[in-house]
């Protein structure tokens, strides 16, 4: 099997997912600052880094722009941060064919309520982003944060149900405007569509219907070759140049929502190539299984000459040990179901939170075992 | 505030990022509400049933219930089968129901129509948080806590009631999502408590969110549980010793241990400094009571855990009479 910095060395796009909360983030920085060390011009993706993090990478200013990072390194980092606010908006002014279609969906009632709902924009967002930072050709190693999501796998279906939204049927439903012969006939011909019509309209008043038809009108204009566009970074998800590291900590919580996305990643033909397990506690390098527990505690006295730290030490390491062995046993049952020769790489639970370049260099000999 | 207090409200929405142990501090509340003599409904939210697994019960169907500690019920909520029971209720027509579920373009649009899954999670839960039963025509449950999703999709479901009435100028869901605003937003009613651990990435998002509840949606907030605190630090001079002495042993085993050891001390009280710096900054941050929460070593998260995690927060935030009749 080989290691995840292997991995990485074969591939030009790396995309780091998780369930949230698991230091994906930080992983995707760190694998970035590998394969900038490795003498490859890399950038990195990042969705919502924290603040110590941002500022290592000199992403203080928001913006879709590539900022470089000086990380004294063989190849060039640069680092990229999506905005997360009003990736909509963004949406929306980047593919209305017209200002008037654009002033239209911005300023439809639902539009204005609701797009703060609308799932998949910044999913969206980053692949499309993704699919243009790789055909620039202008870096060797493209490493992606994803979105921080429920599920692991939300990321890549995100831009299908944006699909599925405007999908022909409901939108034939709808891209029509409400009181349009078409609604009409729909209500004579079919007697079910024109009950639930008439439920409908007492519901949620006669204006909402308009509104959600005329936001469908303008919707569908946005978003002509729009399946096109998802087909063609789905491809790119798909080929050999991509691998997917899943980021995972030693919890019980995380690793089943893991497995999860380990039982997807065939049907979806996804390239899973790597797992890491973030934050796990070690055990201890001592040869015996049962421990001499009144040994360790002497050992620890004498070492420290008193008899209370002493206690405390050991008893610390006592829990620390219990908490390892935990770690460890659901690691090995995670790895049994995971796909064969898939790389797996441990990283430790260090002493501190890991937010700058020298934090993330203590992240890469983990990454290359 | 006090526990007693908090209990008596109708509604209990315990939020945080993911990974920081929500679903577990949401589980022990729950043991403690029935310890207070409340029938607790706790729902899981998003089909996740994590909670069913910490009490050992099999996993539950959505909108199942079941009483799996005296007192504790729980129930998994999902917007679409939420949706249907909303449908059933104000479209009492069986046969043309059946007709409009099956078809695909329903299936579709309930997928993919922004917030409709999120209004009607909130609105199921509201539903069951005002519900009389049938029989006996008093509430059904003293007390809903709702085991909301991560932070950012937490907010997306708290914001949903408000932005539906919004949307929807006028009618029945107008009306209906108005009255959820009007529980969500009520003092008396409802009470938001946040989940963190005391690190950046969790902070960072709890005094955001805190932020958001209070300015934003106006929701009235009950308890900061900060969890998996570190509280045993080591001297630095005991971590040299410790080096040191492991550099003059012979024996290879005695210089392994007492490398593990400093190991293990240093660990624990790095993460000691880190939580207690976050700590700090929470409480200047964000204006709710704390309670304070211990990392649970344990090789395996049963009840046993959560149930030491009910006893901390009865002891911190139980009350005089209640941490006397502890005592």
């Amino acid at each position: 099997v080989k290691s995840l910095a292997a991995v990485v060395a074969e591939h030009g796009v790396v995309i780091c997912a998780g369930s949230g909360g698991v230091g994906k983030t930080t992983t995707a920085a760190a694998i970035a600052l590998h394969g900038a060390a490795a003498g490859r011009r890399t950038i990195v993706l990042t969705i919502d880094p924290a603040r110590r993090l941002a500022d290592a990478l000199g992403l203080r200013v928001l913006g879709n722009e590539a900022r470089a990072v000086r990380s004294d390194t063989a190849g060039s980092l640069h680092a990229m941060m999506l905005d997360q606010k009003g990736a909509w908006d963004h949406l929306v002014e980047r593919y209305a064919p017209s200002a008037e279609v654009r002033d239209r969906i911005l300023g439809n009632r639902f539009y204005q309520h609701l797009s703060q709902s609308f799932a998949g924009s910044q999913e969206y967002m980053a692949l499309e982003q993704l699919h243009e930072l790789h055909a620039s050709g202008a870096y060797d190693l493209i490493v992606v944060d994803t979105p921080p999501t429920r599920h692991a796998l939300d990321f890549l279906e995100a831009p299908q149900r944006l699909v599925d939204f405007l999908d022909r049927d409901v939108v034939r439903w709808f891209v029509k405007p409400y009181f349009s012969a078409g609604w009409a006939t729909l209500r004579i011909v079919n007697r079910t569509v024109g009950a639930v019509l008439r439920r409908l309209e007492d519901a949620t008043g006669v204006s909402a219907l308009v509104e959600i038809s005329d936001f469908f009108v303008s919707m569908s204009q946005l978003f002509e070759g729009f399946e096109a566009r998802v087909q063609r970074v789905a491809q790119l998800l798909r080929s050999r140049q991509t691998a997917f590291v899943l980021v995972a900590s030693p919890e019980e919580e995380v690793l089943a929502e893991a497995e999860y996305f380990c039982r997807q990643v065939e049907t979806l033909s996804i390239p899973l190539r790597a797992v890491v397990f973030n934050r796990v506690h070690r055990e201890s390098q001592l040869p015996e299984r049962r421990l001499d527990e009144a040994w360790v505690r002497r050992l620890a006295a004498r070492a420290v000459g008193s008899a209370e730290q002493g206690e405390r030490l050991a008893a610390n390491f006592f829990r620390y040990e219990l908490q390892a062995r935990g770690d460890t046993l659901r690691i090995e049952a995670f790895r049994k179901q995971m796909p064969k020769r898939t790389a797996v790489a441990t990283v430790p639970n260090f002493d501190e939170d890991l937010h700058d370049l020298t934090g993330l260099r203590r992240m890469l000999p983990h990454l290359a075992e | 505030m006090d526990l007693a207090h908090l209990f008596q409200r109708r509604l209990l929405v315990v939020a945080g990022k993911g990974g920081v142990g929500k679903t577990t501090v949401a589980c022990a509340l729950a043991l403690e509400a029935a310890r207070h003599g409340r029938r607790t409904l706790l729902c899981e939210v998003d089909g996740v049933a994590r909670g069913a697994h910490l009490f050992q019960v099999p996993p539950l169907g959505i909108g199942e219930v079941a009483e799996v500690r005296p007192g504790v019920f729980l129930m998994a909520v999902e917007g679409k089968a939420a949706l249907a029971e909303y449908l059933q209720l104000i479209i009492p027509v069986r046969r043309l129901l059946a007709t409009v579920f099956k078809s695909r373009i329903y299936q579709h649009f309930v997928a993919a129509a922004p917030g409709l899954k999120e209004l009607m999670t909130v609105g199921k839960i509201w539903y069951e948080a005002e519900r009389l039963d049938d029989d006996t025509g008093q509430r059904r449950w003293d007390l809903v806590i709702m085991d909301a999703p991560a932070t950012g999709h937490s907010l997306q479901y708290l914001r949903m009631p408000a932005a539906a009435r919004d949307a929807f100028g006028t009618g029945l869901v107008q009306r209906e999502a108005q009255r959820i605003v009007d529980l969500l937003t009520d003092p008396a009613r409802t009470a938001v408590n946040l989940v963190t651990t005391a690190e950046e990435m969790p902070v960072n998002e709890t005094v955001a969110m805190h932020r958001q509840l209070c300015d934003e949606l106006g929701m009235p907030t009950g308890f900061l549980f900060i969890n998996r605190m570190h509280r045993c630090d080591f001297a630095d001079d005991d971590l040299a010793r410790l080096g040191a002495s492991a550099e003059r042993h012979r024996d290879p085993r005695s210089r392994t241990a007492l490398r593990e050891l400093a190991a293990r001390a240093r660990e624990e009280a790095g993460w000691t400094r880190v939580n207690a710096r976050y700590r700090a900054r929470l409480a200047r941050q964000v204006s709710m009571p704390i309670v304070e929460l211990p990392h649970l070593f344990a090789e395996e998260f049963t009840a046993q855990e959560v149930r030491t995690l009910a006893v901390h927060i009865a002891a911190q935030a139980g009350g005089a009479d209640q941490q006397e009749e502890r005592a």
